[in-house]
């Protein structure tokens, strides 16, 4: 499979015995993700600029050191539920060299990179998504498939905040705990912000956290684009065996790095010639 | 005499003997779709949802994903009343999940609308990808769950709660997608599935001696295929459709499209649910809705005399 000229050749990790290197690598491919993202979203002309880019470091996390990868009978499994931050997952998969840069066919017809992530297409979706709310059940029916067959693979989901107003994903929640899915971590992109403007303004959630110990639930909020913290608090949630744990990352929309964002972290906005390449540019050695 | 729920229930655990990757996905009506055998027979394969019908469809499809048959069970109104989880979880994902809808059509009598399957074939139908039986005696259930269980296409299985005689031999063969002739006559053809498949047998009773007899065929499996219902269609010029479901979506729509698509020359008649229904006792309702083997034989007489 062709590796895309801006990758980093991959090897995973190694956390131990230096997590500071992994985190500071891992920081480095995240910004080659970001950069993967403004450019196919740029090159499609439409799709979720501030919602890909608020969960690039969970998602770089995630591929090139959370997940149990390498062997694919035995590989983890991910659910995208916030389908509309598919670039983001394009992009990382591409940039690890798990799918060839088919970048310019991003939302065209035919292409395997559907607007939201399609798993008839694409391998390494490992759930088609798109309609809120629907993820975290699939991961959770797959949780309890990794338990009956004893494999020691884990299941891995990312919801957006925005998405938490689903009431399907507090079904999910209840049963999560009910089952005791200890083999299952959620992250939570917590960027405050959705379609129609801030979700404060548009229908409080209130406080996430709180909510989901309410549940039953192991509950950590850490910063989200935080390579350490990430790290940190998912290694903390796959010691904890008997309930399932979510991760509340503070993120912000349209992240590219501390002080910068880009389109003003506007949910629906898209880029212009302009606007990616001075995105491009905060992140530095763009193309 | 039991309802296909029953003979559902304990086929159930049939195939999880021998299939152990059958494993279900309940929704608090383990008594009413008969699943709870199968909790009995292997509990680490059973998993209680709740009254959370959109988290369980999602986590059956999570399960199938992973190799697994789930069938997630509750009353057909209920479950496809999330469709949109059916619509992506299952669909799009083409999930080999089997979804389990009960109490189809007015059936569940006095509880009323918001509780029968009335719907539930009109939204199913629209999926490319998902099949759609609905067995008419215990023999076919055997059949149709020995087919599902060694399949892997997503399928919704439409259950009836009315108790009904047996209409097939043992030696019955479940042909998916091909209309099983119950009643070879001449002249009319009555089409109808499910519980309606006895009404319809029973209704010719009523008929008058010295009436050309109609043919019957069980329609168990949607879509119909167009080569085998032409076959059947030859040597007949009267449709007549018999239906436990709103008329708008099911198999009435069904077999008039392949009428149309085919250019047939016949007179067509469907009887089916023409409003939301209503509570009452089955018999009254069925009576109402031109649904019982009264009714069905007076149709069908008119039909055969024009």
């Amino acid at each position: 499979m062709k590796i895309h000229p801006n990758t980093v050749p991959y090897y995973r990790p190694n956390l131990n015995p230096s997590p500071i290197m992994a985190a500071n690598y891992l920081g480095k491919l995240a910004d080659d993700v970001r950069r993967q993202t403004i450019t196919m979203i740029h090159q499609a002309g439409s799709g979720h600029v501030a919602s890909s880019l608020s969960c690039v470091d969970v998602l770089t996390a995630l591929r090139f050191s959370l997940m149990r990868w390498e062997d694919s009978s035995r590989r983890d499994t991910f659910v995208l539920s916030k389908g509309h931050a598919a670039p983001a997952w394009y992009s990382t998969l591409m940039i690890a060299g798990d799918i060839p840069d088919t970048t310019p066919t991003l939302r065209q017809i035919d292409s395997p990179l559907q607007g939201h992530p399609d798993r008839q297409r694409l391998e390494f979706v490992d759930a088609s998504t798109g309609a809120l709310g629907q993820g975290l059940a699939m991961a959770l029916g797959a949780a309890l498939a990794c338990r009956m067959d004893q494999s020691g693979r884990r299941v891995w989901c990312l919801l957006g905040d925005g998405e938490c107003q689903e009431g399907e994903v507090w079904e999910s929640l209840m049963f999560a705990s009910a089952q005791a899915l200890g083999t299952t971590t959620v992250f939570v992109d917590h960027n405050r912000s959705q379609s129609d403007g801030r979700l404060e303004d548009v229908m409080p959630i209130g406080d996430l956290a709180a909510k989901f110990q309410a549940f039953g639930w192991n509950v950590q909020t850490i910063d989200g684009h935080d390579m350490r913290q990430i790290l940190r608090a998912s290694h903390n949630a796959t010691q904890i065996q008997d309930r399932p744990s979510v991760i509340v990352a503070e993120t912000k929309k349209g992240f590219l790095r501390d002080g910068h964002i880009a389109l003003n972290g506007a949910h629906g906005a898209t880029f212009d010639d302009d606007s990616a390449s001075q995105s491009l540019a905060v992140l530095g050695g763009g193309r | 005499m039991k309802a296909t729920r029953d003979w559902f229930g304990s086929e159930l655990v049939k195939i999880g003997d021998t299939f152990d990757n059958v494993v279900v996905v309940n929704c608090d009506l383990g008594a009413a779709t008969r699943t709870l055998q199968f909790r009995d027979a292997y509990p680490n394969r059973f998993f209680e949802g709740g009254i959370a019908e959109a988290n369980a469809i999602g986590v059956a499809a999570g399960l199938a994903l992973e190799g697994y048959r789930p069938f997630v069970a509750s009353f057909g109104h209920f479950l496809t009343g999330k469709f949109l989880e059916i619509f992506q979880s299952v669909g799009l994902n083409d999930a080999p999940v089997v979804l389990v809808g009960s109490h189809a059509g007015l059936a569940i009598g006095k509880d009323g609308p918001t509780q029968m399957g009335l719907r539930d074939l009109a939204l199913i139908r629209t999926l490319p990808n998902v099949a759609i039986y609905q067995p008419a005696d215990g023999v076919e259930t055997n059949r149709m769950m020995e087919h599902i269980a060694a399949g892997s296409q997503p399928v919704y299985l439409r259950l009836c709660r009315q108790p009904t005689p047996e209409v097939h031999t043992p030696d019955y063969v479940f042909r998916p997608h091909h209309p099983d002739v119950i009643v070879r006559g001449r002249e009319t053809l009555v089409l109808t599935m499910g519980g309606s498949v006895h009404s319809t047998i029973e209704s010719l009773g009523g008929m008058v001696n010295g009436e050309s007899r109609p043919t019957i065929a069980n329609i168990s499996s949607l879509p119909v295929l167009a080569a085998p219902f032409l076959e059947l269609l030859d040597g007949h010029d009267k449709v007549v459709v018999i239906e436990d479901h709103y008329q708008v979506g099911g198999l009435t729509d069904e077999i008039s499209r392949l009428l149309v698509d085919n250019r047939a020359n016949v007179e067509f008649r469907a009887v089916a649910v023409t409003d939301y229904g209503q509570a009452g006792s089955p018999d009254d309702l069925y009576a109402r809705y031109g649904l019982d083997a009264r009714s069905i034989a007076s149709t069908l007489r008119a039909v055969v005399a024009a």
